[in-house]
């Protein structure tokens, strides 16, 4: 599965795209979203809160779409879906 | 609307009334208009170059901060001569420069909670060319309340953000809460390739423009991601939050008086 990673986060693993394989016969968001952490443990810091979720600033999308407005969220198949995608807020001005 | 151009405006303003998309008329709604730049600093200085030079009518500046050598690698209107000086004053003798038609409204001040609804109040549109996030969350919920659009931008070393707020849904729909202070660096602190700005701070123009002529299509419901390094946009839209504190089905926040800004900007329920 193909990420695409912004500002800070892709600062991070030092690079803005990555390809990160999913080790699931039908992978839902969540499975990828648990590879890319495995493959890449130096971002868990950044994006899970105390209790290990998502942290609320952080925004995903398969395929440009937010997979929590028009999709199952955690649990969207990823089946067609080429590319996810992770985003922070930025602020500089 | 006044449609009363001199002689002189319809030879500045030519290249817009020549165009049928803005036209005589076109012209004359941004000279009628009103907008006020919150921050005279890298997004704000083009902001400001491109209205000023649009004709938009009346301008106002918010910004507390002084001209510093570092910022003369992005912040276009000020000058080496201007170090040390009110960047509002700076920024005000640029435009007096540049065009006469435009009316500038200087305010030396930090956007606050106290102050931000008398601010934007007698303001057509508001443009966000802050740094810090509880400037922008601020102005966020203030211009919802108050039913003003709001034009976002936003960088981070080699890349940037903008969207266009008009209502709803709005910056809080995506972005909830600002991360946790110390999280997301500001251009002190990451640095920022100096034309950076300049790109996201056009686009945040162009957009305030737009709004002006009702032209066009806006970014609103959608936040523009660019990275100049991959020379990339990316879109991320930004769906209506039934629970949004601000815009949402029952919002709690009806005034930007209380609550809690500073910091991780997180609001009490």
């Amino acid at each position: 599965m193909r990420w695409k990673l912004f500002a800070t986060l892709s600062e991070t693993v030092g690079d803005n795209v990555l390809e990160v394989s999913v080790d699931a016969e039908e992978p839902t968001l969540r499975d990828a979203f648990d590879a890319l952490l495995a493959a890449h443990p130096e971002l868990e810091s950044q994006v899970l809160d105390e209790e290990g979720a998502l942290q609320d600033h952080l925004r995903l999308l398969c395929d440009g779409e937010d997979p929590f407005h028009s999709a199952e969220g955690w649990e969207t198949d990823l089946g067609d879906v080429e590319e996810l995608a992770m985003f922070p807020p930025v602020t500089g001005g | 609307m006044a449609l009363d151009l001199d002689a002189e405006q319809l030879d500045r303003y030519s290249r817009h009334i020549i165009m049928d998309d803005v036209g005589p008329e076109g012209q004359a709604a941004l000279l009628d208009s009103s907008v006020l730049v919150v921050g005279a600093g890298g997004l704000g200085a083009p902001v400001l170059q491109y209205l000023a030079a649009a004709g938009v009518g009346h301008i106002g500046i918010a910004d507390d901060d002084v001209v510093e050598l570092s910022n003369l690698q992005r912040q276009v209107i000020h000058g080496n001569d201007d170090v040390g000086r009110p960047k509002v004053d700076s920024a005000e003798e640029f435009i007096a420069a540049l065009n006469p038609d435009v009316d500038v409204d200087t305010y030396e001040t930090r956007v606050t909670q106290d102050n931000a609804e008398s601010l934007i109040e007698g303001y057509d549109v508001i443009v966000d060319a802050s740094d810090n996030f509880p400037t922008r969350f601020l102005l966020n919920d203030a211009c919802m309340l108050a039913d003003k659009p709001l034009s976002h931008g936003a960088v981070y070393k080699f890349e940037g953000q903008a969207t266009t707020l008009t209502g709803g849904p709005c910056y809080r729909c995506l972005f909830p809460e600002a991360p946790p202070e110390g999280t997301i660096p500001n251009c002190a602190e990451a640095g920022v390739l100096g034309v950076l700005p300049g790109t996201i701070g056009a686009i945040q123009a162009t957009e305030v423009i737009k709004l002006i002529l009702d032209e066009g299509d806006t970014l609103e419901g959608r936040l523009l991601a660019y990275d100049a390094g991959g020379m990339s946009f990316d879109f991320v839209p930004i769906a209506p939050n039934p629970e949004c504190p601000v815009c949402g089905d029952q919002p709690h926040i009806d005034s930007v008086t209380e609550g809690e800004y500073a910091g991780a900007c997180t609001l009490g329920d």
